[in-house]
């Protein structure tokens, strides 16, 4: 038996090789080198992720239902939810922004929110779910992808565009994708992997101790 | 180059951010989610409590409508959006899927209706011109009925009057509907008071039957006995009273129209009902006659051209219409080798109420055939008269002809034969030929004769007056000049001695009081001037006794 | 001081980009496996410079249509104009929402711009293998990753215009080819961002100090 004395870590911006060291809550361990983040010791972090996941869960719901904001010019009314918006897009024959703006506010939020829930809410019930290291590569991949904060900024720069020529009427959605805008930021925050790995091992290693 | 001896040497410190995070209870995150669900779950409760109605509705075609988009409106308020459009499994229809709003759920009764409001020209206008701006959209007439419904069937226009406009509905009969259509307006003196709202084909093909609509209060104006008459266009008719231009409005010329009007003397009748039936008229003059009960049909025989008289002409006693022109023939007595025109007339002897009754002392309408005979007994004649001069239109007229032959009316006859009376152009006739035959018996030639003599006379008459004349001027005139030339010196000397005297006068102004001398000359000047307007006052005096003078000049002695 | 340091590549180690493991691989070409969360683990991003210049030179050649079509077309009852993402800012510039013209100059015209050349120059360094300034490239590399998605704030707004003003001929929106041409740009630059292997700054460093 190979007592490790510290793992190693390797920077992922300059691939330095280092030694992890302990931390206390809320600390985090940087690279010498780069001064990169390494890895967060953030307490509750699942708890934490899981509960602002569920929040973001309901807000994206009502996101997608409600319409976004309507306009009225001249006693004529129109308003859009979010789907509506991607199909109007999708009609009008700009069928690849529709679905470049459908996969990156609709399908892959919902999959990044799903993904966790998928992971986080086993592990709160003590259950170990299927297929972690899978999902948690797709959910790193897709990270990036995932692009409601500029859907919300470019939904409040439409609202002042349409202000001087018409009058809106802010619809239910609008509001739900502020929230949802500050509770992803929130998760994306919270969400630490290395206590998702912690749990997984703990779990092969209970496994194995069965 | 291995690993483990390098291992030892990396020892590294990494940096430890500063802490910044409280380990916070974890339970209270869990508010975040919780406060997010319950937002959620209200919405969600709120919006199904306020979920309206889902309603199909079918339409021939779905021109204008757009699903997710076309609203459905009430009185221009938008209560609901159409969701879907799709064609029927047997696509002879589309429809359509909408939305209503909760409040819209008491509108959907048994006789609602809908209909797509899009720019459309019917027989009221040009209406719906919004849509152009703002797209089609359903519109909604509300039913009154109390059986709920989701299945509706749309119209395919508007309909033309909504449920819940205050008014009546009647039904007209017609021959043929002319230029009328549905929306065609309705008048009542002029102003439009109604439309027609529906109009079918009789199920015997022998007429047209429409379906008006009057607004209130103009309902109460239709009476039982209330005339109804085409309106269209234009009338104009030339016959025996001349030529007559009637229209009832632009709208009508263009759209056709329906005016109707109660007979004047029976105004306060009661109100007629919802759906009484009526009798379309073609135009006013027919409406407007009043059915004639009794009518009595004559045979006019006339020796003189007919031509002009048309069926129908009046039968016109001093101006009043008594009756009309039914059928004119042509007969040939073969007896007296002549043609006869026998005329048909129908007369109406109510027309004459008035004298009719006046003439019936028991109150009592005295039989018309008395009353007739009377009447040919004291020279009531038929006679054939010139309408128009312009178009040669003739009509009958009655009237007493004095000088008439004597005649009677043959009542045993079926169709008793009425006296005629040559007509004026044949009266005009005879009395040129009277007029001719007096120049002829005039002693033309005699009277010529003497004329001449007289003639002559005065011509010889003239030559001594003129030859006076001559004399006259030969010798008066030139006494008279010389005379007047007198005159002129008299008033020629007097103008000088005028003259002087101003002059005096006006030395005398200067030395008026001391010259006696002056004085004297000018006592004398003015004795000078009387003597001279006494003589000329003589002078007149003497022209005034004897004016002859002037002519012939005073007499020697008296000069 | 702060530069040296033996990199896990120079060792032979490899860190697994999805858990973070160091292992090393039994053959350093292609299909090695982390023993962990079993995802593919290279030392470098194969063909990392490649694939980025690539998608680079693509986002470059499609940059100029993105910014020369029409991105939006706005029709009204008296105008019909068709906007380019530089038309639009000014036309909002001019009629007076100053903070939007500069949010959407900011997010449509300078983000991709500056993704573009920050990329070019991360690029060519790390071909020519420059030990320039190693922590601002990476610092550099850091921001083209936060940055790189807010150019996709213009397709936003022009998304939610054209879904929303639809009323017939009275206000129109359309969307147009630039937006394809522009969403293709920032599509193309995040993948090329994404392709590209910082580790790659380091590496001459690392070299100069392991010799």
């Amino acid at each position: 038996m190979t007592i490790h004395p510290k793992p190693l870590i390797a920077c992922r911006e300059c691939d330095l090789l280092l030694r992890e060291i302990p931390l206390l809550p809320g600390g985090t361990a940087c690279c010498r080198c780069c001064g990169a983040a390494l890895y967060r010791n953030s307490p509750d972090s699942l708890d934490r992720t899981l509960a602002l996941v569920l929040a973001a869960t309901v807000l994206f719901i009502i996101a997608n239902v409600y319409p976004i904001m309507g306009i009225e010019i001249q006693g004529t009314r129109n308003a859009t939810n979010l789907y509506g918006a991607v199909h109007a897009l999708w009609d009008q024959e700009m069928r690849s922004i529709s679905f470049l703006v459908f996969m990156t506010t609709i399908l892959l939020p919902a999959i990044e929110l799903s993904m966790m829930i998928y992971i986080l809410l086993p592990i709160r019930l003590r259950l170990l779910p299927v297929g972690i290291p899978l999902i948690l590569r797709i959910l790193q991949s897709i990270k990036p992808w995932g692009m409601v904060e500029v859907f919300m900024l470019g939904v409040l720069v439409s609202l002042v565009k349409l202000t001087d020529s018409s009058s809106i009427i802010p619809g239910v959605a609008l509001w739900s994708f502020g929230g949802l805008t500050l509770m992803l930021a929130a998760v994306a925050s919270s969400f630490n992997p290395r206590d998702v790995w912690e749990h997984l091992e703990i779990g092969i290693g209970e496994e194995v101790f069965k | 180059m291995t690993d483990s001896p390098q291992l030892p040497d990396i020892q590294e410190v990494p940096d430890a951010v500063v802490e910044r995070r409280r380990h916070r209870s974890s339970q209270l995150i869990w508010i975040i989610p919780i406060i997010a669900a319950i937002i959620g779950i209200s919405l969600a409760v709120k919006s199904y409590m306020e979920r309206g109605p889902v309603i199909t509705i079918t339409f021939k075609s779905g021109e204008g409508l757009e699903s997710g988009k076309t609203k459905i409106k009430y009185k221009d308020v938008q209560i609901g959006e159409v969701k879907s459009i799709a064609i029927a499994k047997d696509r002879s229809h589309v429809v359509v899927t909408a939305e209503l709003s909760k409040e819209a759920e008491g509108l959907l009764v048994e006789d609602t209706k809908f209909w797509v409001v899009r720019a459309r020209i019917s027989g009221g206008g040009i209406s719906g011109l919004s849509t152009l701006m703002g797209g089609s959209y359903i519109g909604v007439d509300a039913g009154t009925s109390s059986e709920q419904k989701d299945k509706f069937n749309g119209l395919e226009r508007p309909p033309v009057v909504t449920m819940d406009a205050p008014g009546r509905q009647f039904v007209l009969h017609t021959k043929d509907i002319g230029s009328l259509d549905i929306a065609s307006p309705l008048y009542y003196r002029r102003m439009q008071v109604g439309e027609v709202v529906a109009y079918e084909l009789d199920k015997d093909g022998n007429g047209v039957t429409l379906k008006i609509f009057v607004r209130a209060p103009y309902d109460q104006l239709v009476k039982a006995n209330t005339m109804f008459w085409h309106a269209s266009g234009i009338d104009i008719t030339f016959d025996s009273n001349g030529v007559k231009v009637n229209t009832e409005s632009m709208a009508s010329i263009l759209l056709g129209g329906i005016s109707f009007q109660s007979p004047e003397d029976r105004v306060d009748a009661p109100p007629a009902g919802a759906n009484s039936t009526f009798t379309l008229f073609s135009n006013k003059e027919e409406a407007m006659k009043r059915p004639d009960t009794v009518v009595e049909t004559y045979l006019l025989v006339f020796t003189e051209s007919v031509r002009g008289l048309p069926i129908g002409a009046p039968v016109d006693l001093r101006g009043v219409t008594v009756g009309e022109v039914s059928k004119i023939n042509v007969e040939l007595d073969t007896h007296r080798k002549k043609f006869s025109m026998p005329v048909e007339i129908q007369f109406y002897p109510e027309r004459l109420r008035a004298r009719y009754l006046k003439k019936a002392p028991q109150g009592k309408a005295i039989g018309s055939r008395e009353l007739l005979s009377a009447l040919v007994e004291h020279g009531f004649r038929a006679q054939l008269r010139s309408g128009n001069l312009l178009t040669g239109q003739l009509y009958v007229a009655l009237d007493f002809f004095p000088k008439a032959l004597p005649a009677k009316i043959d009542w045993s006859k079926s169709l008793p034969e009425f006296p005629t009376i040559a007509g004026s152009m044949e009266q005009f006739q005879t009395t040129l030929m009277q007029i001719v035959q007096k120049f002829e018996k005039m002693p033309l030639e005699e009277l010529a004769v003497d004329a001449r003599q007289t003639i002559q006379n005065l011509d010889i008459t003239l030559k001594s007056a003129d030859k006076l004349l001559k004399n006259v001027d030969a010798a008066i005139v030139p006494e008279a000049r010389s005379m007047l030339v007198d005159v002129r010196k008299s008033l020629e000397d007097l103008r000088k001695t005028l003259d002087e005297a101003r002059k005096t006068m006006g030395e005398a102004k200067q030395t008026l009081s001391s010259e006696a001398p002056l004085q004297l000359d000018l006592r004398d000047t003015l004795r000078e001037m009387g003597r001279a307007a006494q003589s000329l006052r003589l002078l007149g005096d003497y022209l005034e006794r004897n004016p002859e003078a002037l002519i012939r000049g005073k007499k020697e002695d008296e000069r | 001081m702060r530069r040296t340091g033996v990199s896990a590549g120079g060792l032979g180690l490899c860190s697994c980009q999805a858990c973070g493991l160091v292992s090393r691989p039994e053959d350093s070409i292609g299909s090695a496996r982390c023993p962990r969360c079993d995802a593919r683990i290279h030392i470098r991003k194969p063909d990392s410079v490649r694939r980025c210049w690539a998608l680079l030179i693509a986002a470059y050649i499609l940059y100029l249509p993105a910014n020369l079509l029409t991105i939006m077309e706005t029709g009204s009852l008296i105008s019909y104009r068709k906007d380019t993402i530089m038309s639009g800012v000014v036309h909002l510039w001019k009629s007076g929402s100053w903070a939007i013209a500069a949010i959407v100059f900011i997010a449509s015209i300078m983000v991709p711009l500056f993704k573009l050349i920050a990329l070019t120059i991360l690029l060519v360094s790390v071909q020519r293998r420059s030990t320039w300034w190693p922590t601002q490239r990476a610092k550099l590399y850091r921001m083209v990753e936060l940055v790189g998605r807010w150019s996709m704030l213009d397709i936003y707004v022009v998304t939610i215009l054209a879904a929303l003003v639809q009323i017939r001929s009275l206000a129109t929106v359309k969307a147009g080819g630039g937006a394809i041409a522009f969403g293709t740009v920032v599509v193309l630059t995040m993948f090329a961002a994404q392709e590209f292997d910082p580790r790659l700054i380091w590496d001459p460093l690392r070299k100069e100090s392991d010799v």
